[in-house]
Order: structure tokens, then sequence, then C-alpha cells
């Protein structure tokens, strides 16, 4: 899929010792990578049994990591190529499509196109997970959703109401459109299948693929989340910043961020009332959050005339540029497109995260740009513009190998009825997640102490005090277990009873009821001032 | 021993053991005699005085060397004048009460006479005989001696039975002297005797150096050693299996395969092992193995191997034979198997008439064939007449006749048709071989005059019932027939026959007028042989025709089959061709845009659930001319796309009002305005709105000072700040002392805690550090149940176990090869496996395993470790033994 680099490079014999050197660097790079850490430290452990099990555990993943290294020059045969420069002089942003296309293969050079759509105004795209199928909105209505394996419409109309964002579900079967006053869920033959109410009038969606849920973001600034395989809502919090259309889910970890006009990011998950993290990446509002595909990149954009690069592990910007960016989009390869105005620039990573321009694109003068995606598993990126639609050619953008198991380009009806029992079945569960996601099975972190809630006191509290009434005295002579006494021995018994808890209502308040608080600030009334005892 | 234990004496141990040393007869006599001395003893104050005199004679009596008696004969013997008290015998001992049982005492003493120390020693066994006989002789002597003073009998009469039963004289010197009686003494009888020698040596050898032989340790002192002995014994074999069960336990994976050895290979060896049981058995074998059955069975062997030499070629000629039979074989199955598959109802009828001809062929040739053929045809016809199987009797034919054959689609009624042919064909034909004239005749008739021919086989066939109905049928007066309920049955046969046959001649009657009616109606085309039925109306084939030409009409399409709603399609067609109007080019002309807009309100008037509308956009393929042309690059356009980008802008100046009435334009469409704009190819900026100008002007006013207020309020949510110490009014402000002190110590303490514990608190969280970012520390309850509560068992440290789950393990993440490592059970075992017992195998302790899996039981249980078990099953046995 994706294009080899254009240079061929030259065969020395002088390079060949190197050359297996560098065999055994990759190998070993891919172990570590396979290995996904490092072991326990083993020599410490006390337990004999488990230090011999863990052992045994280890070697087993060891070969397992072998064999995955091996594996992986089979599975993953083509390699990924990018422009590259024969001099330093040379600048691969200079490089226009024109020369770009007529150096690639023949089924790449067909699928750059411009699309002049001028009726229905700027255009809003998304792909499928497969990057098989594109849906694409325009503003005044206009909804079309193509095969893009071979550029053939599949259904196109009219809603004749705004549409301002589109967003497929799970396959191309389903997409959800957000117009005018609600979001709209349709099937690939332009049937309308339901009317999303609940969420009002939604400026963005996202779905999450791997949890089944359609999130909306409204004019109101509230976050919807919607299991769209059962249709419950599962979440609606209002954000409390204002109105944005800036949304983007992290591939990695499914949190949702919104960009707001206070320069903040905030990141949401659909079970914390809360946001996560709130971050202040600008200084004016903030217009485009993108993120890596490992979760670990954002950038962000803001009115400011910045684009940043984050890292989320530590919340610290790793590069900032001066540039207006009205959308960006991070590739699979990680290559970061920014679109300001009809200019597209694409960054790349130069090595140790250091971002330089990598590829630029003009578009008509005059075309405002208003999305820029890159299709999966392809070397395109695709652009919705207020005069339809462009693709470009971006080598080395889209993933070269897929695996079919996770997302496959040229998947049969079957595999995709197939596909979609299998991630069904695999739905993961809302409250999965998490910031971080490798917190799940781990060790809760220890809370110091556990206060108990008013109603499980109270749940106690009664079952104490009804074992206090049931409880059976001895039976006494010479009156003393005379009706009268014994009431009067069980009322206490009750009240004994009932006092540990009542304390513990108190503490559970905060304060003990007799130190009452009067602030300093309170005065006394006029008459009684003078009884007051001056302070200095 | 219970025997020989005195009746309700409960004497010690030492009288019993000495009994039992010595011969059992003797040993009752001693019983005895202990217990007439004990008897003496034991009334010691009031004793009679002859026996006083007795016991006075016997002072100085050897009895007190023997080690035999008791400690109370031995004390009686020696304190002779002194008197002593002596407690009663307890009830219970003297057997005077019976509740108790008798019980023996196993109480002990120890000699300190090194010489018959202990009895258990077996060199001392021979001395201790003599002693022990001595001591009895002593006895004996005592008692008879009592005896005779008692009775007043004379000494021989108690003294018989012990002279016989003496072994060995040994002449004691009765006063010899006062000391006790030594070894010496007893063996100065066997100096120089023959024989025993060995024993003088060894008592020599004895004297030289005198060897202290050790008291024998106590019970529980013995015991403990045999147990540290049977301990260490025990260890040796239990360490024996440690390695081995070490290196079980820590085998990832345990296999128990089925054990398939049977102990018996073949038929052969259970042949073998085969031996007559019954009578019937033996007979046989004795035949079997008779040397004539023997000597015939092996010349006949000799014969049969010798028939077993084959040529080669003899073998290459067969196998090439069977293997052209074989193919043979195969090429007609494939041929038949394409043939049943053949659904075609042509070829069905071109493959029957064929058989048919070969079979007339073949009848012509043979007549036997040509016989059992008539034969089959005939019961084909029975069949037919019993089942009128072709008469439209089926439920199909029925319900087909029920809706009415004109309603039928040409198929069906030619089934039908075809049916009631077979049938006409099938009845027509049992007259024709009823007798061979008329067939012949009608054969050579031909098909012209088949109304003729009809006629007279009605005819005929009329004649015939008519003769039934006249004849009575005669009723056999012998046989079955003659019997009562046959004869009513064959009553009853008839009448239904009659009944029958005056049915079939008015049928006949009928049909015959019929014929004669139709004959005018009869269809030219039809080759119906019957010709009776016509099936629908003319006018439906004329439908037909007419349907057909509809469908052949080009310009309709094949929807269009209903004419009922064929004027609402028409309608429909229309709002589709404008649906297809292509919009892009259709928007430069006016009129053409007025009818679109009809037909979307059209469209919005129409009921139809269908709330979207076509547009042509992207179908038309006008876009497509874009494809090659680059927006940046104008030049390089071809003369197409620089038309229609001139035209967008034209057509964009020219009608701006309609496309707002066509989209719902909404308040913060921006991005049309731009789209406006673009007539001038100049570029341009979107103006935005005042508001939004406003925002952006002063959005980067105070955005971080808001930010950390909000943090601020944040952190206060999460870590409330703690109170300011405050006392109630008039509480400890009752005078000057205490007011000056001002607040209690302990409240500024809390207060201070309480400020300390937040600042740690705010310390500990994660963006303690980082001024731009809050991250929440608020706990997910519903994440909670994903999170394990506490270390689970075997782990002691986090660590540890959250890097060991740390890989996944399923088959989405793992090389295949290595996902069935991963994921093996503990143990593997298939159902109905019995688990043996361990079996012992030699284990190099040292020896780390490299293979994560372990077969502990195998199907072919190793050799060695079965004999290594059986070793050790022996050996369990001896040690089971000792």
């Amino acid at each position: 899929m994706a294009m080899a680099s254009a240079k061929p490079e030259p065969a020395q014999k002088a390079m060949e010792g190197g050359e297996q050197e560098a065999a055994a660097d990759e190998m070993e790079k891919k172990l570590h990578k396979y290995s996904r850490g490092k072991a326990a430290n083993l020599g410490a452990l006390r337990d004999k049994k488990l230090r011999g099990q863990l052992a045994a555990r280890e070697k087993l993943y060891g070969h397992s990591a072998k064999a995955a290294a091996l594996a992986d020059t089979w599975l993953l045969p083509t390699g990924l190529g990018y422009l590259e420069p024969e001099d330093d002089l040379e600048k691969t942003y200079r490089y226009k499509q024109e020369s770009v296309v007529k150096e690639v293969d023949l089924l790449s050079s067909r699928k750059p196109f411009d699309m002049i759509l001028p009726l229905l105004g700027p255009y809003t795209l998304g792909y499928t997970g497969n990057g098989r199928y594109m849906v694409v909105g325009g503003r005044k209505g206009h909804i079309a959703m193509m095969d893009m394996l071979n550029l053939e419409l599949i259904k196109e109309f009219q809603v004749r109401e705004t549409v301002r964002d589109v967003a497929f579900l799970h396959n191309e079967q389903l997409y959800a459109v957000a117009q005018k006053k609600y979001p709209y869920i349709y099937n690939r033959h332009g049937t309308e299948i339901h009317c999303l109410k609940e969420h009002g009038k939604s400026l963005k969606l996202q779905f999450l693929e791997k949890h089944f849920l359609l999130a909306s973001i409204n004019s109101f600034g509230q976050l919807h989340y919607q299991d769209v395989s059962t249709g419950e809502m599962v979440a609606n919090y209002r954000t409390g910043l204002g109105r944005t259309d800036v949304m983007r889910v992290n591939p990695y970890n499914a949190v949702i961020s919104l960009g707001h006009a206070g320069g903040k990011v905030t990141m949401w998950k659909p079970t914390s009332v809360k946001p996560l993290v709130t971050m202040l990446c600008h200084s004016g509002p903030v217009t485009a959050v993108a993120f890596d595909r490992g979760g670990h990149l954002m950038a962000t954009s803001g009115v400011d005339r910045k684009i940043k690069i984050w890292d989320l592990r530590k919340y610290e910007v790793i590069n900032s540029f001066a540039a207006r960016a009205q959308s960006l989009d991070f590739s699979q390869k990680g290559l970061l497109a920014c679109s300001n105005g009809s200019q597209v620039e694409i960054f790349r990573d130069a090595g140790s995260q250091d971002y330089k321009i990598y590829m630029q694109h003009r578009m008509v003068k005059g075309y405002q740009i208003g999305k820029v995606l890159f299709r999966p598993y392809e070397d395109i990126l695709g652009i919705g513009h207020s005069m339809g639609l462009s693709s470009i050619l971006v080598p080395g953008s889209g993933e070269p190998n897929f695996d079919t198991f996770v997302d496959n380009p040229i998947e049969t009806s079957k595999q995709r009825r197939e596909k979609e029992v299998q991630s069904l079945l695999n739905k993961l569960q809302p409250e999965t997640i998490m910031l971080n996601p490798n917190m799940i099975a781990t060790v809760r972190p220890s809370r110091k102490k556990e206060k108990k809630t008013k109603k499980e006191i109270e749940e106690e509290m009664e079952d104490a005090v009804e074992a206090a009434k049931n409880a059976e005295f001895k039976k006494k002579t010479k009156g003393r277990s005379k009706a009268s006494k014994r009431a009067k021995k069980r009322e206490e018994e009750v009240l004994k009873a009932k006092r540990p808890f009542l304390e513990q209502y108190k503490e559970n308040e905060g304060r003990p009821d007799k130190k009452q608080r009067v602030g300093e600030e309170i005065k006394l009334p006029k008459a009684l001032q003078r009884f007051a005892k001056s302070r200095q | 021993m219970a025997g020989t234990r005195p009746r309700g004496n409960p004497k010690s141990k030492a009288l019993v053991a000495g009994a039992a040393h010595g011969k059992k007869k003797k040993s009752g006599v001693t019983g005895g005699a202990g217990k007439r001395g004990e008897r003496c003893s034991r009334h010691g104050p009031r004793l009679p005085t002859a026996l006083r005199r007795q016991l006075d004679a016997l002072g100085p009596s050897p009895s007190r060397g023997s080690d035999d008696e008791d400690g109370e004969a031995g004390s009686d013997s020696g304190g002779d004048d002194v008197y002593e008290y002596e407690e009663g015998v307890p009830e219970e001992e003297a057997g005077k009460n019976s509740r108790y049982d008798a019980v023996e005492k196993y109480e002990y003493e120890f000699d300190s006479d090194a010489s018959n120390a202990d009895e258990d020693v077996p060199s001392d066994e021979g001395e201790d005989m003599e002693e022990d006989d001595a001591g009895e002789d002593e006895d004996e002597e005592k008692q008879i001696r009592i005896l005779q003073e008692t009775t007043g009998m004379p000494r021989e009469a108690f003294d018989g039975g012990k002279k016989k039963k003496q072994p060995l004289e040994l002449p004691l010197q009765p006063e010899v002297g006062d000391g006790p009686v030594t070894i010496h003494d007893l063996l100065n009888n066997i100096q120089g005797k023959p024989g025993y020698s060995k024993l003088r040596k060894r008592l020599q050898q004895q004297e030289k150096k005198p060897m202290v032989v050790q008291a024998p340790l106590p019970k529980v002192e013995r015991e403990k050693i045999e147990r540290g002995v049977v301990y260490q014994e025990s260890k040796k074999e239990v360490t024996k299996w440690e390695p081995l069960v070490k290196r079980n336990r820590e085998a990832p994976t345990l296999y128990f395969e089925n054990d398939l050895n049977l102990g018996v290979n073949t038929v052969g060896a259970i042949a073998s092992e085969f031996k007559p049981r019954n009578e019937f058995e033996k007979k046989m074998a004795e035949i079997i193995h008779s040397t004539e059955m023997m000597e015939a069975h092996k010349n006949d062997g000799a014969k049969i191997l010798e028939l077993n030499k084959i040529d080669m070629e003899d073998v290459r000629d067969r196998q090439d034979r069977l293997a052209k039979m074989r193919s043979l074989l195969f090429r007609h199955e494939m041929k038949a198997k394409r043939i049943k598959k053949i659904k075609s109802r042509t070829y069905h009828r071109m493959l029957k008439k064929d058989k048919l001809k070969a079979a007339s062929a073949d009848l012509e040739a043979d007549p036997e064939a040509a016989k059992e053929h008539a034969m089959k045809q005939e019961f084909k016809r029975a069949e037919e007449r019993m089942r009128l199987k072709h008469k439209n009797t089926s439920k199909w034919a029925k319900r087909i006749l029920k809706r009415g054959l004109d309603v039928q689609d040409e198929g069906t009624r030619a089934a039908i048709a075809a049916q009631l042919q077979q049938n006409a064909l099938l009845t027509r034909k049992m007259n024709s071989t009823k007798d061979d004239s008329s067939s012949s005749e009608e054969s050579s008739d031909g098909e012209e005059d088949d109304n003729e021919s009809e006629e007279n086989i009605l005819n005929k066939g009329k004649e015939k019932i008519l003769k039934v109905l006249g004849n009575d049928n005669e009723i056999p007066t012998s046989g079955v027939f003659s019997l009562p309920f046959m004869e009513r049955a064959m009553k009853k046969h008839e009448e239904a026959t009659y009944q029958e046959a005056r049915l079939a001649l008015e049928e006949y009657d009928e049909s015959l007028r019929k014929l004669e009616d139709g004959n005018t109606e009869e269809n030219g085309d039809s080759v119906k042989v019957t010709g009776k039925r016509t099936f629908g109306p003319v006018k439906n084939t004329t439908k037909e025709t007419n349907k057909k030409q509809k469908l052949d009409d080009p310009d309709k399409s094949s929807d269009s089959e209903y004419e009922s709603d064929s004027s609402q399609h028409l309608d429909n067609n229309d709002v589709n061709k404008v649906d297809d109007v292509q919009l892009g080019t259709a928007l430069l002309d006016d009129e053409t845009q007025d009818d679109l807009f009809k037909s979307f309100d059209d469209i919005i008037k129409n009921p139809g659930p269908k709330t979207t509308f076509e547009v042509g956009m992207l179908a038309d393929n006008s876009w497509k001319k874009f494809n090659s042309s680059k927006g940046n690059d104008r030049s390089n356009a071809n003369s197409d796309t620089d038309k229609s980008m001139l035209k967008v802008p034209y057509m964009a100046g020219q009608n701006p009002k309609q496309l707002d009435h066509n989209s719902d334009s909404d308040s913060e469409e921006e991005m049309v305005e731009g789209l406006m704009t673009i007539s001038d190819t100049k570029e341009s900026y979107k103006i935005p709105s005042q508001a939004d100008l406003i925002r952006q002007a002063f959005a980067g006013d105070d955005v971080e000072a808001e930010f950390e207020k909000d943090k601020l309020d944040v952190l206060n949510e999460e870590n409330p700040e703690p109170e300011k110490p405050a006392l109630v009014p008039g509480w400890g402000q009752w005078t000057d002392i205490q007011q000056k002190k001002g607040l209690p110590s302990w409240m500024v303490k809390e207060h201070e805690n309480a400020k300390r514990k937040r600042e740690e608190a705010l310390k500990r969280r994660k963006d303690a550090k980082l001024k731009h970012v809050i991250i929440s520390e608020h706990v997910d309850k519903k994440a909670d149940k994903l999170l394990a509560r506490n270390l689970p068992f075997p782990y002691t440290s986090k660590d540890v176990y959250e890097q060991s789950i740390r890989m996944p393990i399923g088959p989405d993440f793992n090389p295949a090869i290595s996902v069935a490592a991963l994921n093996r059970p503990a143990i593997v075992k298939k159902p109905g496996v019995v688990i043996k017992p361990i079996q012992y195998e030699e284990v190099d302790p040292h020896e780390k395993p490299d293979e994560p899996k372990r077969i502990i039981q195998r199907a072919v249980p190793n050799p060695k470790a079965k004999k290594t078990s059986a070793k050790k099953a022996k050996a369990v046995a001896s040690n089971k033994r000792k």
C-alpha cells in the first residue's frame, strides 16, 4: 500500500557486515517491543515455588517474544518509504504533488483527486477504520458515501438541513450525521435509522470503536455518550466550559478530549463527571486537537497562532511552532497534518520528537480547508474544503501492513459480518476507559481510611437495634422480670446498641457537634456589642 | 497362659514368666506351690505351729538364690522370726470380688545378680534352665513336705511324678554350704563330661574378663531408640522420592496419558494362552492336537504355501485389470451422478423414449423379454386403474382444479394435460393388451381416427359390462368358498361390482354422447390423445400474447407489469427522472432548476417514509473530470476543468438567493460566505462575527490566572482547607487569665496538623509540579471493580504481581506456536483416564527440566520405571514383614 522509497540504495559490500549488525539491532528492538517490559526481579522473591513458576512463565514469554519478532519479518513485509532528499540543499517540502504522482506506481497515482462541489458548501469527511469507505458531509446538507478502493459512489443524498459532522460507526453499514437539530444515524443505503434526540444540537461526533460508544458535544457544551449496540445513553455531562466544536478521541485509551475557548483542553471518560485532566494549552481558544496512534502524543492548535505537541505522559510541551491551524490530524505512522486557510502542511518526526516540515500543499486560493484526515492504511490525506474534497499523496503516512484481524481494507461482506460479531463480543464496557488502561487488573491503591457511608452506618445500626430488641432476658424472680422492668431493660439495651453508631455519624459529619464555630467576623447586635470583649 | 495361671491368684509376673520358661506341666505344679507358700506367709501371725516349725527348718534354704521366687517369698524366708504386718490382699486381687477382671501384673524386679540378670539373653538360656529346674525342685520338695504334713500321707505318693520328669540328674549337695548356689555349684556336675566343652569354654572366658552386661534399658528408652532407627530407614525411603515429587510439583503442566497397553499383543498370543476347560473343548483340543491332524495340517499348509507363490506378471496383470475396472467403475459412477443431477424435463423425456425404444427392440428379439414386458405393462395398468393416480386425484391437481385452470400458467396446464394423457394412455392400452387383434388394429389405424377407435373401445367396454351384469357369478359349491361367511362376502362383492358396472355403463354412455358433441370443439394444435378437455378459455391465450408484447416492449421498465398502477407509476417515473437530473449542470439552467424545486416540493408532499433526497452530484461523474487536474496548477488543467471552474463562480454569483432558500441556512453559517466570495478568485478571508471577534480578542487576557484559580478550586474541593479554630463565644472568656491564653493549644495543634496534612496531600498529587495541568484525583468507583482489591495469594509484592500480568497470553497477541504453551492448564487429562500411583524413576535432583510440560503417565510405561517400582514394591513388602 505504502510507497517504497523513491531512492534506490546502492549495494556495497562493505556495508554487509554493518547490515548484519543492523539486522541484529533491529531484532533486539523487536524483541524488546514484544517482551513488553522487563520481568520483575525474581531473585528478590522469597517464595521459592512462586519464583519457580514465574521463572517458567518468563521463559515462555521470552520464547513467545522471540517467535513474534521472527514472525514480524513475514507478517510485516512492506516497509514504508518517505520522500528523501538527495542532499542537504534539497527540501522535501518543495516537492509538488505532480512530481510525487509521477514517481509513484500506477495504482497509487490514481488515488489523489480533486472533487469540486461548490454548491453545498464546506465539506467534512470521515473514514472507516479500515480506510476503505469515506463519508462526506456538505454543510448544506449533502451527504455521500464512497468506496475509495474503486472510487465508486455508494449513496448520496440531500438532507436539506445543516450538516455539521459525519462519522462512521463500527463499519460502513452505519454512519452518524450531526444535523441541524439532532444527530441522525443512516445506513449504507441512506435510510434514516435513528434520530438521536437526546444529544441535541451536536457539533461534533466521535465514535469509540472498541466500546461501541457514540460521543457528541452539543452547542451547550454537553458531552453525550451513547452505546450504539444497546441504545443506552451511557453518560451525559455538562462541561461547563461553553460551546466548542473541538473534540477528538484518543485512540489509545478512548479518552475524549475537548478544546475550549479558554485555551483549555479537557479529557473525559464516560464514568466521571469531572474531567480527568484539564490542561491549559493555549492562551486563546483552541481550534484543533489531534492524537497520535500510540496515545502519548497530542497536538493542539489555538487562535494564539501556535501549534503545540504534547507528551501526555508528562503533560509537557515537546514542540511548539508558530503557525495557525484550523484542523490537525496524526497519521498512523506519526505524520502530523495541519491545515491553514488553503494550505496544508505536514510535519514529520525527524528523530527524538523534533518535528520538521515534511510536505506542503496549496489548494486553489480561496479554498478554505475545513478538515484534514489521513486515510488509514493508505498514503493519502483527505481534505475537506469549502469547494469540495481533495485527496493528496503523502508518502509514508499510512501503515503499510494491515492485520486482517484488526482492520481489513479489502474485506468481503462475510468477513465484515464476522468481524462485527467478533467486535460485539469483544465490546469493552464504558468503565474500562481510563487514562492508563494498563491499570486494569493491578492492585488498587489503598485508601487511607475508608469511611462508611451514611447508608451503611444506618443499615448496621438497624441490624444492631434489631438484635438488641430480640435479645432474650434471663428469667428472674422477686418481681425483677416484670413486664415493665423488662421493657425498660430492653430500651436500655437498644440505646446501648445505638450509641457507637451515633458517634460514627457525628464523625462522618466531619465535626463534633459541641464545637460550634463562631467566626470573628460575626457581628453582635448593636445592643450587645458593648458586652463583647474587644480583641487586639 | 490363662490355663497356667493359678486360680484367683494375683501373683506376679515373675512366677508366670518362670512357668513360661519351664515346661507347661510343671508350671501348673509350681503355681500351686506358689500359692501354698503365699498362703503361709499371708497368715503370718496365725501360722500353725507345724508350719512355723517347718519354716524354721527351711530357714537357710537355697530358695534365696532362685530368681524365680518372687519378692514376697524371699522376704518371707529371710525374716523368719520377725513378725511383719502384711496388708490384706485387696478384694479384687484376692478374687473375692468378681467385678474386676483378673489382670496380670507386669511388675518386674531385676535381680542384681549378674549371672542370671537377663533371662532374655540367649547365651544364658541353658543355665537358666538349670537354675529354674533347681528352683522348681526346691519348690516341689517344699510342697511335698507340706502335703505330707497336712495329709499325713507318705511322701512317695506325691513324689512319683517328679522323678520321671527330671531330665538331667543334678545331684545337688543339699548341705554343702550356707551361701547361695553359684554357677559353679551347678556346673560342677558337667565337669569332665563330654558334650559341654563349648559351655565350659565360654564360662572360662567369662571368668577371665568379667563382662558386665548392662541392664536392659527401660522400655520407653528402648522404644525411642527403635523409633529413631525406623525413622532413619523411612527417611531414606522417602527422600528417594523427593526429587521426583519436586519435579512434578514444579512442572507447569502434567500430562496423564491413557495406558493403552493391554498386556496382550495379538490374537495369536491370546490363542496360545488358551487352555481347554470343559469337556467339549478338551475333546476338540484332543482332535486338533492329534498327530494325524497335525500331520495333515502340515501337509496342507505346505500345499497352500506352494499355491501362495505367484508370478510377478500375474500380479501385475491382476492389478492392471483391477485398476482398469476401478477406473471404469468410477467413470460410470461419475456419469451416473451427472445424469442423475440433470433436471431437464425434455432430457428425461428423451431418455424415456430411448429406453422404450430399446425395450421394444429387445422385445422383438426376445419373446421372453416380451412376455415380461407385457406383464410389467399389465401391472402398471392395473396399478393405474387401482390408484387413478393420473386422473387428477392428487392433492396438487385437486388444488389446481379448485382454483380453476384458467388462472393457471402454461406450465401447470401442460403438466395437468400430460398427466391426463398418461392416464389415458394407460387405460387405453388396457384394452389393447386384452385382445391382440384390436391393438393391432389400432396401431394400424394410426392417429387420425382417434375418435373412432375410442368409440369402439367404449362400445366394447359397454358390451363387456353388460355381459358382466347379465351373467350371474357361479359360486363354487366346494372348497373354501362354500363356507357360509365366504358366501356372504361373495354376495356383497357381487353387489358392489354390479353397482360399479352400472355406474361405469352410465359413464360410458355419457362419454359416448360427449364424444359425438365434442368432435367439433377439438383443437387443431393439441396433440392430446384424449382430446376430451381443453384448458382455459381462448381469451387466456390472447392475454398471454398481450403480455408478451408488453414484456418485449423495450421502452417500458420491467416493473410496469401491472397496469392497475401504471398511471401512478408514470408519475413516479417522472419524479425519478427529475431526481436523476444532474444537479450540478441542472442548476445552470433556470428552467430545469425550477423543475427540480417543484419536484422537491412534490417529494415533501409525498407521505412516504423517505426523508432524504437524492442528489446526483457525485453520481454524475462530472467531478471525475477534475481527477487529473491539480488545484494548484491551473495551467496543466485541461479546457474542461477550466470551463467548469469558470462556470462555478458564474453560477454562484447568479443565484445566491436561491441557494439561501434551498439550504436551511443556520445562524453560524460562515463558510457560506466564504463560498460566495470565491467568485472573484482572490484569496478570501471569512469575516468572523462580532461576538467571535470580541471573544478572540479578549480570550488570551487572563487565561492563566483563571486557570490558576480553577486549579485552586479543584484542589480545595478535593482536599478542603482546614477551618480556622474558633471558640464558642463566652467559652473560656470568663477571666482575664483565660483570655490572655488565647486559643487552647490542642485546637491550634489540630489546625496545624490538618494544614500539614493538606499540604502533604497536595504535594503527593500528580499535578503538584505542573502548573498548567489539573489531574483529577477522584476515584472512579465504577472502574474500581476492574482493579484487584488486594494482592492475589502467592504474591507478596505489588511490583512482581504487576510485572507478571504485563504480557497478554491470548492468540491475538502471540504467535500461534507459543499460544498453546502459554495457555496450557496445570493438568492435562482426558476424561476416563485413570491416574495411577506415582512410579519411581531415577531423577537427577540437580538437573533442571528444560521442557515446560511433563508427562507423568505415558501411554507405554517406562520399562525401567516398572522394574524399579517392582523392586520398590518388594522392599516395601519386606519392610512390612519386619
